[in-house]
């Protein structure tokens, strides 16, 4: 099992819907809106490294009014 | 009344020296030792250190201050400080980077009061200022109310009136005057309208027209068109 962390940074104020759009990926845990200079943070949970990618940069980049992810593989 | 403005550079200097002007009491809150010293130079009481740290809002008295400024560029910052700003009683107005966040903080962010994009301020500005003219928009009020700022001229219909004839549309409201080159006031009922004095008014978009054509005249149609779009598309 792989845990990341995802924070997403949008380009957009529609937050509900860039939000929603992000909990029904397969692999999102939580997804939540935080202050900051980032706007979302999304935890994944997947079986293998690779799907981390799947989510994040396939699933959650291209959700539209999403500018920039980055993301931290859980270590411990 | 008193204040906390956090971050002296551009936005918050200036906002600390408005107040000030006005006689409020101000405390900034600076991280920088360079700009803390510029602004303590300048007459301000300085608390140095991170705004976003509750001793650091304690020694510049937050249980005591009406309302707190988080004006640093730094969003992580000017959140934390409203959240601490707002457990203490405080009104608080938070600064943000980018125009898409005033959606998000106003819907999500209880902590905060008022949101400032000083780039959206400064574009209508600079709009205003490229249009020139003698309408001017200050501020939208709702989707369909804006206040404007008009200057009589020679073709004002309601040149050498007072206020008291000023017959407005039902949706349009007087909120000030100010004679030609002095500040803007309370309106009074016998000011006269001369050349080059000044009227704010709140209108809804509806009547707009009736108003430009009650105090500008006939020949200001499309300032008024690009006046009126200032705010929405800046």
């Amino acid at each position: 099992m792989v845990v990341a962390y995802v924070m997403v940074k949008a380009a957009s104020g529609d937050a509900d819907r860039i939000r929603g759009a992000i909990r029904e990926l397969d692999g999102v845990v939580e997804a939540h809106i935080v202050a900051g200079d980032m706007d979302f943070v999304v935890k994944v949970d997947v079986d293998e490294p690779a799907d981390v990618k799947r989510v994040a940069a396939d699933g959650i980049q291209d959700i539209a009014g999403v500018e920039d992810t980055r993301t931290y593989i859980a270590m411990g | 009344m008193r204040f906390i403005v956090i971050g002296s550079g551009r936005v918050g200097l200036r906002t600390a020296r408005v107040l000030r002007e006005e006689g409020h009491d101000v405390t900034i809150v600076e991280r920088d030792a360079d700009r803390a010293d510029r602004a303590s130079a300048d007459g301000f009481s300085v608390v140095e250190g991170d705004g976003s740290h509750e001793d650091v809002l304690a020694k510049a008295a937050v249980d005591r201050a009406d309302a707190v400024g988080a004006l640093t560029g730094d969003l992580n910052t000017n959140f934390a400080a409203c959240m601490i700003a707002k457990h203490h009683g405080c009104r608080t107005v938070m600064r943000i980077d980018e125009d898409y966040r005033e959606e998000i903080y106003q819907k999500y962010a209880d902590e905060v009061d008022e949101i400032i994009y000083p780039e959206r301020l400064g574009a209508i500005g600079a709009k205003n200022a490229l249009l020139g003219g003698n309408i001017r928009a200050i501020a939208d009020i709702a989707e369909h109310l804006q206040v404007l700022l008009f200057t009589i001229t020679e073709r004002s219909p309601m040149r050498g009136y007072t206020l008291s004839e000023v017959e407005l549309p039902a949706n349009a409201r007087l909120l000030a005057f100010g004679k030609r080159g002095e500040s803007m006031g309370i309106p009074l009922p016998d000011n006269s309208l001369e050349l080059g004095d000044r009227v704010a008014v709140l209108a809804d978009f509806g009547v707009l027209d009736d108003v430009r054509q009650l105090l500008v005249g006939d020949d200001a149609g499309e300032t008024l068109a690009s006046a009126a779009s200032a705010g929405g598309d800046a």
